[in-house]
């Protein structure tokens, strides 16, 4: 190593004791303004794909137009002002919640240092009640009186370019994952007020290509991924034969079956990306163990619905394609895979918007008898529910063993856990198809659970820093897990958990990988007639 | 007192002093420096943490092997976040500032900073380790980004259908006679 001039850097270092390390605010909040740079947005949508967006029956997305966040100017549209003042009056009109949200802050400060963004940032701006703020700010100065005499001793600015320029980027720094409503003594949904943020965003044109592009898909031919039902089927008949050549089991799904009991649907990146296709190939193991009378939709071939944050009325249509799928096959109820937003939506959302679907039966597992009472009003059960009832009956016959090269933790994925309660049926299922797994720290897990930092679209590839560090609340518990227990495996029941966990762990603990749960079961399901291979590594072995 | 008990004695207080000024540099540091919870706050905690560590192996004169886990459990954090290269690793360097600013303050180890370049001189290896770190935890990042580009959604959603592509193929292929 070369020998460092001590006495020059040393005498650098000493006489000129200024932080080297960085800045101390200088100015409030209001005044300091955002800064885009390369690894800090996601890149804009594509005036294409709004347009045809735009072009849907029912949806609007007008403005659409080229722009670049790092440029002064966005190329808005001349009466932007109007349009979000406008847009944000008719949203307080139709949403109560908004409304209450708007005016029952007391900035207590419960959630300020609740959220993944913030944690990882230490930016005030992402502190939860001061990224509502930059919305209420706006409402203070146009919607309440106080902030129309007062102004800025009442909280409240004006709509500027620079406001506006703060939202884009702060609503996309919220994953919208709800741990700071947790601690919210006033039950505000912070969340609600991103999906606010971002919807007036879209209505002068500014969006995000990662959200928009997967909607537009899914809205054209059924999944984010834009395949084409041959593909679907092709990729899912892929998997069979990959199964028949690990296990010897022949498996025969069917598609778009008319008079089937069960529709099941999820995400489609479990059909196409690693590490989401063993989790398939898990589920696909236990329906066919099961003799299940199910079938896949190509149409209804995606369970996210990444409408749940870009517009109210996109979400609605796309979920409304899973239940108008499930009617034209005339099934009984609904199975759903490992997913996060679709249940969100499902649970919170659907039976006002979309439902309640009434041509359907309240699900019954033809398997157990048990009838899914908490499932009346969406006719939709879960596959951990499904899967927990059948293993609470005795109908699985599993080897622990099969999974022996695993040693789990469990990550509760935010909208399954915060969203729809589901907490016990994961574990469940885990204490019977693992040796052993352990907890993470009780601060970080079930509804205090920690997100991957890349739900609602920023799960891509140009903001990684960003993900990186919004995801480090999450990594360090599995780091701590992972020293103290020998955990390798995370497992969890989301698509973008599955994917983005992946990354997140090669980054802060590469030993770590991660795992569906789903995938723990179908390694250990013990088949009839079976003759599986000697698996180390469970069905994602390579034979 | 000779240099190293000096430094041993003094090292809550330089280590709260080091630590405070590395925390100052997040624009709302009041939760990282106050908050011990190191699960609620990864950030701070792996900080002090770290640099507790680092400190006390560089007394020990530990080699750089045994100090690179810790300097990772505070380059690791600061290569994501929206520092430039050269702040990310700053807070290695100003261990020497802070030295001097605590043993100057005793009139009973004033006279030891003349003995501190041996000193320092480990620090600037600690420095040029975490430099070396940070720039690996960058590459690790772009890796990590193609690695996604390569495996998912990019190859399905940017490139023709499969059929097209088939199709595409059977023209490319002379017929075979």
């Amino acid at each position: 190593m070369a020998v460092v001039k001590v006495d020059k850097l040393a005498r650098s270092v000493v006489e000129g004791p200024s932080l080297m390390t960085g800045s101390i605010p200088t100015k409030p909040w209001m005044e300091m303004p955002v800064k885009f740079k390369p690894g800090n947005y996601a890149y804009p949508a594509k005036p294409d794909i709004l347009q045809y967006l735009d072009s849907q029956q029912g949806l609007s997305f007008p403005n659409a137009h080229e722009w670049n966040p790092e440029d002064d100017d966005w190329h808005l549209p001349e009466n932007w002002k109007e349009i979000i003042i406008k847009g944000l009056a008719d949203r307080l009109d139709r949403f109560r919640s908004l409304k209450i949200f708007m005016d029952c802050c007391v900035r207590c400060g419960a959630c300020a240092d609740k959220c993944h963004f913030f944690l990882g940032t230490g930016d005030p701006k992402n502190m939860p009640v001061l990224r509502a703020e930059l919305l209420r700010s706006v409402y203070r100065n146009d919607f309440t009186l106080a902030g129309k005499l007062l102004g800025k001793m009442a909280g409240a600015r004006p709509m500027t370019a620079g406001v506006l320029k703060e939202w884009f980027m702060y609503a996309y720094q919220c994953t919208e994952c709800r741990r700071c409503s947790v601690f919210c003594p006033y039950g505000i949904d912070t969340a609600e007020i991103t999906m606010m943020l971002r919807e007036l965003l879209l209505m002068v044109g500014l969006g995000i290509n990662w959200a928009m592009g997967p909607v537009t898909n899914s809205n054209r031919t059924g999944n984010h991924m834009g395949l084409t039902p041959q593909a679907f089927k092709g990729n899912v008949d892929f998997l069979c034969e990959d199964i028949e050549n690990l296990t010897g089991v022949k498996v025969n799904p069917t598609f778009n079956r008319k008079g089937a009991e069960i529709l099941f649907i999820t995400p489609s990146a479990d059909v196409f990306a690693e590490p989401g296709i063993f989790t398939c190939m898990g589920y696909l193991l236990l329906f066919e163990y099961l003799g299940l009378d199910y079938t896949w939709s190509t149409y209804a071939s995606e369970g996210g619905n990444f409408g749940l944050f870009t517009t109210n009325e996109l979400m609605k249509k796309l979920n409304g394609k899973m239940y108008a799928e499930a009617k034209r096959l005339g099934v009984k109820w609904i199975l759903g895979g490992e997913c996060g937003h679709m249940w969100r939506v499902v649970h919170q959302y659907m039976n006002t918007m979309t439902g309640p679907p009434d041509f359907l039966e309240v699900p019954k597992s033809p398997i157990t008898g048990t009838v899914f009472e908490n499932a009346k009003g969406t006719k939709m059960v879960h596959i951990s529910e499904f899967t927990a009832d059948l293993i609470k009956h005795g109908k699985l016959k599993l080897d622990k063993s099969r999974n022996s090269h695993v040693k789990a933790t469990w990550h509760d994925s935010c909208n399954p856990a915060r969203a729809m309660g589901l907490l016990e049926e994961p574990r469940y299922i885990l204490d019977h198809v693992v040796d052993q797994w352990w907890e993470m720290p009780e601060n970080t897990i079930r509804e205090k659970t920690f997100c991957c930092g890349s739900g609602t679209a920023l799960n891509t590839d140009e903001i990684m820093e960003l993900r990186m560090r919004s995801g480090l609340p999450r990594a360090n518990a599995v780091r701590y897990v992972h020293d103290k227990h020998g955990v390798n495996t995370l497992a969890c029941v989301c698509a973008i958990d599955r994917a983005t966990l992946t990354t997140l762990m090669n980054y802060w603990v590469p030993e770590v990988t991660v795992a569906g749960l789903s995938e723990l079961v179908g390694n250990a399901l013990v088949i009839e007639g079976e003759q599986r291979q000697e698996l180390d590594e469970g069905l994602r072995t390579l034979v | 007192m000779n240099l190293i008990e000096a430094l041993k004695n003094k090292r809550d207080q330089i280590l709260a002093t080091w630590i405070d000024r590395t925390l100052d540099s997040y624009v709302s540091s009041g939760f990282f420096k106050r908050s011990k919870d190191r699960f609620a706050n990864p950030v701070g905690a792996n900080i002090r943490e770290g640099l507790s560590a680092l400190y006390d192996l560089l007394l020990s004169k530990a080699p750089r092997e045994d100090y690179m886990p810790s300097l990772d459990q505070v380059i690791r954090i600061r290569a994501v976040q929206e520092f430039t290269p050269a702040q990310a690793v700053a807070p290695i360097l100003e261990l020497k500032w802070v030295v001097r600013q605590i043993l100057s303050a005793d009139k009973n180890t004033r006279h030891l900073l003349s003995e501190l370049d041996s000193f320092d001189c480990d620090i600037d290896r600690a420095a040029l380790a975490a430099f070396d770190m940070y720039t690996a935890c960058r590459e690790q990042l772009y890796e990590n980004r193609i690695r996604e580009l390569k495996s998912g959604s990019y190859i399905l959603t940017d490139s023709a259908c499969p059929s097209a592509l088939a199709r595409r193929k059977a023209q490319d292929e002379p017929p075979v006679h």
